[in-house]
């Protein structure tokens, strides 16, 4: 290829990137053009097809009658049936209500938490200690939720620390796990505890992104370093911070996550402020293996997901001008 | 450059923050690494702070001389790794094209994705699926179906989306092409979101122990996350344990504390390698060399 | 072009991938049941049989056959290939098992997804609760098929369990499950119980061997209220499987079903022939005010229905607590732990026979057991021939004299011996839940005998005969100051009333539940919230519940 044709194709792909960023073309054209860039999805749309959209079928069973070992479809249609059975059931919105409080309770505290300790964790000049604190930090990550909650059981046993601590003070001794009005807080602090450190870290990966050069360009404009996260930083992880925020608005309806954390820690005392949708529809299907109700409550809780996320998406892109789609 | 002296004050103030964090974190594990070099004795007496008592190696001893223990290793080890290779690559090629605002088709693929983080099929379905399509207690049956996070995907995404396109169009002008912009140009623009990625996605493989519980039939598939969970849980079901006999029995504490730190020693111990790429200024570098 | 060619051919090469295992998969799944078909020969009959069974005869298959099985693999034995007990099971029968091994905290999860989605292996023991299987089919009703079981069938007649299979039996009419089946509840007598630290009730003027015969739960606080001023203040009761187990077998005493038996609520009253919810009775009432009294005193800890099971046992270990719940398994790991704190010589443990309320029955009147569910696909794929094969070597495993000394005991020689006068002795070197103590090798962890997914139900003699002394005494006085109760006529819902009763189930006991712990541990009190109490049950709709439940028992009568 000479020289003279090498600069001749130049010149035609600079057109074309002009071209591209001009009014819109037709669909098949616009496709036929970035060709490339969409064979990259065809993998993974693949994937999604078959591995996330074919079993979804089995949501009909929600609308059929099932029965253990039956055929998978189900048997025969029975309507809004179980939809019309947990919606009519008050402890079904008890354990609602009380998802939803938890939910939204642990990501106000984690949150702020975690972004202002991604924050702070950057502005730690040693190195070293920056990455022992870091290491440290997200060791809780690792241990099993069983562990964690037997820990926590025992902290907060009448005759643990926290309780001799009161004591000490001369006051009552508090039995916090059987106490309703304690769970809530019980189950964030644990949670958040446990989460910390491992949700700093696509904070960091998206702090390493931002440019040098606009932080250069902050002192010499005479921004001290309080003026440099705010006006750099903050903006640098802003695309992060939103997709995570509209995403975990997303799924505060749902309770799946928090399933295990929340069998270990509550019991029949807290219950009233314990359980959750999953706990519920668990307890629901011990023994009679009821799938219709389960996969009724499982499409309810999706349908309120999705209406979540798309509000906080377009929230998101009229106040951020960054959004998910 | 000089440090004005809110900055002093507040760095003093950050590192009790610090302090108070790094307690609160590593004392929970260091008791659990003290246990697990204890004797029952002293752990029932309750004497065991972040100090062994009764320093043994006994445990460990054990459990590493349990032949299936190293097997289990091995395949969490070989898991991990493949799963974590097939599951950044096509994470990557679904968020690229993704993040990129000139794909009309966008506005459709991307709640086509995010609708699968509301709306799944349960676990009958899933696991007829993964049945007929002959992976059942094979190694794809844990990695390809999981394979792709959709939270992930849209992190990269959001990632990919902040890198500057002029370096894209200027790759693009000299020449490259698209697979080549991807490999050359935005791969090593990505390395902080690639190595979380590569954490994640390693620790999420290395801790599942749900997937190969349902897809793995034989206990020489087993991963070290499900022989954890068989010490760690015992008999969880009421019907087990109020039927006597031998079900009530537990293992011993300083047992279940050593498979835990067994577990999670080897993925802590990535972090500091992962670390290295979340340090700032990388990317400018990367670009200019 | 070259890119997308070459992400084809990967694609491709994917898929092939993908279609050579799920060839293999369909080849495994011919061969076995070609091989499961062509041993029982399609067209043998009863007199041409390719293997021997009977009452006293071992099942023996002419040629190898594999036959697949549900494995709950026990995280204190875990599963051995090498165990012996596979090996003689394969010497003695020819029958080997294809397992699918699961951890049994998540065993009852595995079965049914694989029942749901039609890949149940042959045959599922250790299951406790059928009823969520009997609809769909996936399940054979076995019922229909004992006859072909010799040494079931003897075991029921012998022991009279036809009043006992009436508990399992469905509204048609059938039983789903082999259950186990013991000749005494629980084999031996209830085995849950209380054991207390006899030599400090001693030091503190109590003697608990006398008056366990007829004492009352008045007398025994009386007795805690001595040990817990003869050692002062704290708590000498911190008890564990959170208080399930002690609501429960006080609860019965009462005629109340609380903790684990709490079910329904719902009791019988034989006088008047009918059920009523016990939940809101007056011995209710009582029961509650006793275990509000336990922990009001401060002689019971609180923490007992929240903490876990391992911070309960510590406290007793550490001999700072003289009273826990227990059963056969865990004495023997109290017994070690105060061996190591305090000594041997130095403390005394003792299972009391429990006080009594309301009645003089031991906690336990069933005498079935976790038992066998037989998946339909085995009688789809062996064929009937095949499968009444497969049936009689279960029946011989599970239901035999020389099977279940085998499964309990193992070979003799090998792992035990036995005396002229039918005494079992395991050998010296071989430990097992108390027996020889300073044996270096475990019955079960390292032979695979004893072994819970084999060795349940039998004899009462056979139960007996692996007790440890201390036991073997506790059986027989609690067999002796104590009666058994009489089994419950059955209630059994079709399955609409099944479905509608369970929707009003679960929140109405998780009230009960809920509130029974609030009123033990005073966070409700039983006089002043009693009608509240009693409105919200109302208000979850038990009158309903009760309601259909009489009327399912009358329509059944």
């Amino acid at each position: 290829m000479g020289k003279k044709e090498k600069s001749m194709e130049k010149q035609k792909r600079k057109e074309e990137v002009i071209l591209m960023k001009s009014a819109k073309v037709p669909l098949l054209k616009h496709i036929r053009r970035e060709w490339k860039l969409y064979a990259f999805l065809i993998i993974p749309i693949a994937y999604y097809i078959i591995f996330k959209y074919l079993p979804m079928a089995g949501n009909i069973i929600a609308f059929r009658k099932y029965r253990a070992g039956g055929p998978i479809f189900g048997i025969e249609w029975s309507g809004l049936k179980y939809f019309r059975q947990f919606i009519r059931d008050r402890a079904f919105w008890n354990a609602f209500t009380n998802t939803l409080i938890i939910n939204f309770s642990y990501l106000l505290v984690r949150f702020p938490a975690t972004l202002a300790f991604a924050l702070l964790l950057n502005e730690i000049k040693n190195v070293r200690w920056k990455k022992f604190v870091q290491t440290v930090s997200y060791l809780p990550h690792f241990i099993a939720v069983v562990i964690v909650c037997g820990m926590v059981k025992e902290l907060l046993s009448t005759s643990g620390p926290i309780n001799a601590i009161i004591k000490a003070f001369g006051g009552e001794p508090i039995s916090f796990i059987q106490l309703p009005e304690w769970f809530v807080t019980i189950f964030v602090g644990s949670s958040v505890w446990q989460a910390l450190g491992w949700g700093t870290i696509l904070y960091l990966a998206a702090m390493a992104g931002i440019n040098t050069e606009l932080y250069d360009a902050a002192k010499v404009d005479g921004a001290n370093r309080f003026k440099q996260v705010w006006h750099v930083t903050i903006p640098g992880i802003l695309p992060t911070i939103t997709t995570i925020l509209i995403l975990d608005i997303g799924s505060i309806v749902g309770s799946g996550g928090v399933f295990e954390r929340i069998i270990m820690l509550y019991n029949p005392m807290t219950y009233s402020t314990g359980d959750v949708i999953s706990t519920y529809v668990y307890r629901m299907g011990v023994g009679t293996g009821n799938y219709s109700y389960a996969t009724a409550v499982g499409l309810f809780e999706g349908i309120i997901g999705l209406i979540l996320v798309n509000a906080a998406n377009m929230t998101s892109r009229k106040v951020t001008k960054s959004s998910l789609w | 450059m000089k440090v004005s002296k809110s900055y002093r004050i507040f760095q003093i103030i950050n590192t009790i923050i610090m302090i108070i964090i790094v307690a609160a974190t590593l004392y929970p594990f260091l008791f659990l690494v003290a246990q697990s070099f204890s004797s029952e004795k002293a752990i029932y007496n309750g004497e065991v702070t972040i100090f062994p008592v009764g320093f043994n190696i006994e445990t460990y001893k054990s459990i590493i001389k349990q032949g299936d223990f190293l097997l289990y290793y091995r395949n969490t080890i070989l898991y991990a790794v493949l799963g974590t290779i097939i599951s950044l690559f096509s994470t990557a090629i679904l968020a690229y094209p993704l993040s990129k605002d000139k794909l009309r088709l966008n506005k459709v693929i991307t709640p086509f994705v995010i609708f699968t983080m509301y709306f799944g099929g349960g676990l009958i379905p899933n696991y007829v699926l993964v049945n007929s399509l002959g992976m059942r207690n094979t190694i794809w049956a844990f990695l390809i179906p999981g394979a792709i996070s959709t939270y992930y995907v849209l992190l990269m995404k959001s990632f990919f989306a902040s890198l500057p396109q002029e370096l894209e169009e200027a790759a693009s002008i000299d020449g490259l092409g698209t697979f080549g912009i991807f490999i050359k140009i935005v791969f090593p623009l990505s390395k902080p979101i690639m190595a979380t990625m590569v954490l994640f996605y390693a620790a999420g493989l290395w801790s599942n122990w749900f997937t190969p519980f349902i897809y793995f039939d034989s206990k020489d598939k087993w991963p070290v996350a499900l022989y954890l969970r068989q010490i760690i849980y015992g008999a969880t079901s009421t019907n087990e344990i109020s039927a006597g006999l031998d079900q009530a029995q537990s293992i011993a504490a300083s047992v279940k504390s050593a498979s835990m730190v067994l577990m999670a020693l080897p993925i802590i111990c990535i972090y500091p390698f992962i670390q290295k790429y979340f340090v700032q200024g990388m990317m400018i570098g990367s670009v200019k060399g | 072009m070259m890119k997308l060619k070459r992400v084809i051919s990967a694609l491709l090469v994917l898929a092939m991938v993908f279609s050579l295992g799920a060839c293999n998969n369909k080849e495994d799944k011919k061969t076995d049941t070609d091989s499961g078909t062509s041993d029982s020969g399609a067209a043998a009959t009863e007199e041409e049989l390719d293997y021997t069974f009977g009452l006293d005869t071992t099942f023996k298959s002419d040629e190898p056959i594999t036959y697949s099985m549900m494995y709950s693999d026990h995280e204190i034995y875990p599963y051995q290939e090498n165990w012996l007990v596979w090996d003689k099971i394969k010497e003695m029968t020819n029958v080997s098992f294809d397992l699918n091994i699961i951890a049994r905290a998540d065993y009852d999860d595995k079965k049914s997804l694989l029942i749901n989605s039609g890949e149940a292996p042959y045959i599922i023991p250790k299951t406790y609760d059928e009823s969520a299987f009997i609809t769909g089919g996936a399940v054979v009703p076995i019922s229909e098929w004992v006859q072909y079981m010799p040494n079931y069938m003897n075991f029921v007649e012998t022991y009279q369990m036809e009043d006992d299979l009436k508990q399992i039996t469905k509204s048609d009419g059938k039983y789903y499950k082999l259950p186990g089946m013991w000749e005494v509840p629980a084999g031996t007598g209830s085995e849950y119980t209380l054991v207390v630290r006899k030599d400090i009730f001693e030091k503190a003027g109590v003697d608990v061997t006398e008056l366990e015969k007829d004492w009352t739960w008045d007398e025994f606080y009386d007795c805690l209220a001595k040990v817990q001023n003869y050692v002062g203040g704290n708590p000498i009761w911190s008890d564990r499987w959170k208080g399930d187990s002690l609501l429960k077998v006080v609860g019965q005493t009462y005629n109340v079903p609380a903790g684990w038996s709490l079910g329904d609520g719902m009791q019988y009253d034989a006088e008047t022939d009918s059920w009523y919810f016990a939940e809101t009775s007056e011995d209710y009432k009582e029961f509650v005010t006793l275990m509000n009294k336990f922990i009001s005193s401060g002689i019971l800890d609180p923490e007992t229905f929240t903490q876990e099971d391992a911070t309960a046992e510590n406290k007793f270990k550490a001999g700072e607590t003289y009273v826990i719940g227990s059963n056969r398994t865990v004495l023997s790991m109290y017994d070690q732990g105060l061996k190591e704190t305090l000594g041997e010589g130095n403390y005394e443990l003792y299972s009391i026979v429990l006080p009594v309320a309301k009645n003089n029955y031991q906690t336990e009147n069933s005498r079935l057991e976790n038992g066998i569910m037989i998946s339909q696909k085995a009688l789809d794929e062996l064929g009937e021939a095949g499968f009444i094969k497969m049936l009689r070597f279960i029946d011989w495993l599970w239901y035999s004299e020389e099977g279940k000394i085998f499964t309990k005991w193992g070979v003799e020689g090998e792992t035990y011996t036995v005396d002229s006068e039918g005494n079992y002795t395991l050998n010296s070197d071989i430990t097992y839940n108390g027996l020889n103590p300073e044996g270096t090798k475990q019955l079960n962890v390292d032979y695979g005998f004893s072994n819970g997914v084999f060795s349940y139900g039998g004899t009462l003699d056979l139960a007996k005969s692996m007790l440890a002394d201390d036991l073997k005494d506790f059986c027989e006085r609690l067999n002796s100051y104590r009666t058994i109760k009489p089994l419950n006529p059955p209630v059994v819902g079709d399955e609409d009333q099944t479905e509608e009763m369970n929707l009003i189930k679960t929140p109405l006991m998780d009230y009960v539940k809920s509130a029974t712990l609030q009123f033990v541990t005073g966070q409700m009190n039983v006089e002043s919230d009693w009608d509240s109490y009693v409105a919200s049950c109302e208000a979850n709709n038990s009158q309903r519940y009760i309601d259909m439940y009489k009327e399912i028992y009358d329509s059944q009568k």
